[in-house]
């Protein structure tokens, strides 16, 4: 902008208006270019997300057809398919009841694990975090699966919901705690040593004095285990059988889509009810989420 | 601001309140106190992490199959040498491998591309925009990401046909692309599908590292008259070396170990492309007759300790070099 009217002081007030505007395209042409790619992108990545939301209410002529702007729109998917497809609030019910015993147990692990390593300095502690570390690069997911079903059996898990819980808190665990361990090493050791020397205990000192400096990046932990938790596959179509016991994005992924029940607007406006919460709560926590994701992920 | 809040914090405890010998209880007190606060996380590591890869290969010696009551008999290396000389052990592997040569490229050059755009809007505003919608996808559940691509790759009524059929008639309704479903063209599908999911959240990796390359190097660089490729190469691309180091052998662990997507795409036939060591290990483990696991322990084996020697070799490659 400056760089225009900077350019435009220069030109002699009887220039006409047309070469003006066209020195203003001149100098700008890299600006425009770069936002015009950066748009398209923007595009690539809106353009498959609107088209669900446009197909959970299309009529179902114009779902079939293919159109993106339907010549009819209905709205009536919603309560369709809360009332036809018999497990859809169990699924959506056990998709929020794991993903909240998720987050929250891995939030306060990792919490707890990341102030004793900075704060604390047990010994062993640079070992936990070697491991940890080493555990990021190793396809621990796949490999154990094994017998993390051998365990699950053992412990009568297996077709439980609130059995998914255990393994799920595994899945983020060593990214959750070396994130808290790089945002308590940002908050200087002293202010927990003073508060020690007032005679806070430990318990205290994390929850008065801890928590509200390591906010950022208990958004990052927040936001990374509740998309884990929220969308995993692998675990829940293993160690469950019955559709009743399963998440809703697991049974979303094993509907075939066609006519009936599972017709595609009705697909569609399930899909808009299980993505829109994490899209949404994301756009209010992005300034917390990338302050977070600075000083905990890409430092760490 | 935090160094002052710790110096008052300082100034009100007058040190000589501490004795030699509290501090020596205080210091016992916090080495289990630490521990009671570590315990939890490392009860869930070793439980869930730790245990069950020992576990796993310890299977992977025995003849174990889950449904059968008959018990396990240790067979050594039996079933890493039956793996081995099955010709779909190697297939299996391979097509891990080339689903990550599409896949690897896409995803660092384009993010790079992406942040030394965005990194250049100088608009506060318009830069927040553009880092949230690009982080959208990153935000979005891996089931529900396979879940959307697989409307979009829909044979029928997925867009993409639409498009290619409907709008610009370059295919008709008979020979339009089939994308999933095992297909030759499953593997390069869910490639862009997962170049497209992890597009943002890559850019926004890149910038951070951008972020942090003082300002004055590539101004200096172009005063001394360096074009904007030989800024980049010479100046941005060293200091971006660590974060791409990361990047690439994160992504590359991922890609080699990728199932969930196949399951969802491609299902177990083992001639398709998208039976991948992952999924062999899956079948024999899970679905194929008594369920031999411990064969499919040793084929999980097979495939983690090649995709080790890769990003072993992938960090000496990238290992800086001063």
């Amino acid at each position: 902008m400056s760089e225009a009217v900077h350019g435009a002081s220069f030109a002699p007030a009887t220039v006409g208006v047309r070469k003006r505007r066209k020195s203003w395209l001149a100098q700008n042409r890299g600006a425009i270019v770069r936002h015009a790619v950066i748009i398209l992108f923007l595009v690539i990545i809106l353009v498959p997300l609107a088209w669900v939301g446009i197909m959970s209410i299309k009529s179902l002529p114009d779902a079939m057809r293919g159109n993106f702007w339907p010549k009819r729109f209905d709205f009536t998917h919603y309560s369709y398919i809360f009332e036809k497809i018999a497990t859809l609030p169990r699924n959506l019910f056990n998709s929020i009841y794991v993903t909240a015993g998720t987050v929250f147990g891995t939030t306060a692990i990792a919490v707890m694990a990341g102030y004793a390593l900075v704060h604390l300095k047990p010994r062993g502690g640079p070992f936990v975090i070697a491991a940890l570390l080493v555990s990021l690069y190793f396809p621990v997911r796949v490999v154990s699966l094994i017998s993390i079903y051998e365990i699950q059996h053992f412990l009568d898990l297996i077709n439980s919901t609130t059995g998914l819980i255990l393994p799920y808190i595994t899945l983020n665990l060593a990214i959750s705690v070396l994130i808290m361990r790089s945002m308590f090493q940002l908050v200087p050791h002293e202010l927990f040593e003073a508060a020690k020397i007032d005679g806070a205990g430990p318990w205290r000192t994390l929850i008065l004095i801890g928590l509200p400096m390591v906010r950022n990046g208990l958004v990052v932990v927040f936001i990374v285990n509740f998309v884990t938790a929220w969308g995993e596959f692998l675990l829940c179509t293993t160690l469950t059988n019955d559709q009743d016991a399963r998440t809703l994005p697991v049974v979303l992924a094993g509907a075939q889509g066609g006519l009936g029940q599972w017709s595609w607007p009705n697909i569609a406006a399930v899909y808009v009810i299980v993505v829109t919460p994490g899209i949404i709560a994301f756009i209010f926590a992005q300034r917390l989420f990338f302050k977070g994701l600075a000083e905990g992920v890409i430092k760490g | 601001m935090g160094q002052s809040i710790a110096a008052t914090g300082l100034t009100h405890n007058p040190a000589h309140r501490r004795s030699a010998l509290s501090t020596r209880v205080t210091r016992l007190q916090n080495g289990v106190g630490a521990w009671l606060f570590l315990l939890p996380a490392v009860a869930f590591f070793v439980g869930y992490q730790v245990y069950p890869l020992i576990r796993v290969l310890w299977i992977s010696f025995t003849d174990y199959q889950f449904l059968t009551n008959e018990p396990a008999h240790w067979v050594w290396f039996r079933n890493y040498a039956e793996a081995l000389s099955d010709p779909l052990m190697w297939a299996s592997l391979w097509r891990a491998t080339y689903f990550t040569i599409l896949f690897l490229p896409g995803t660092i050059v384009l993010p790079l591309l992406l942040a030394i755009l965005v990194d250049r809007v100088t608009q506060p505003r318009l830069a927040t925009l553009y880092r949230v919608v690009l982080l959208i996808p990153a935000v979005i559940p891996s089931t529900l990401v396979f879940v959307l691509w697989k409307w979009m790759y829909n044979f029928q009524t997925g867009p993409i046909n639409h498009f290619l059929v409907d709008v610009t008639g370059l295919f008709t309704q008979q020979d339009a692309p089939q994308w999933l479903g095992g297909t030759a063209l499953t593997l390069p599908a869910i490639a862009v599908m997962e170049v497209w999911w992890g597009l943002g959240y890559h850019t926004i990796f890149f910038l951070a590292g951008l972020a942090a390359i003082p300002k004055d190097l590539p101004e200096a660089a172009r005063i001394d008259g360096a074009s904007e490729w030989q800024v980049f190469w010479h100046v941005t691309r060293p200091r971006l070396a660590p974060v791409m180091m990361i990047l690439v052998v994160l992504r590359f662990g991922s890609a080699m170990a990728v199932i969930d997507e196949y399951l969802i795409f491609g299902g177990f036939n083992r001639e398709t492309p998208t039976y991948t060591w992952t999924m062999f290990m899956y079948d024999e483990a899970f679905k194929t007759g008594l369920w031999r696991q411990g064969f499919g322990a040793a084929i999980g084996m097979i495939g983690a300790v090649a995709m080790m020697i890769v990003v072993v070799f992938l960090l000496r490659i990238f290992r800086p070099r001063d």
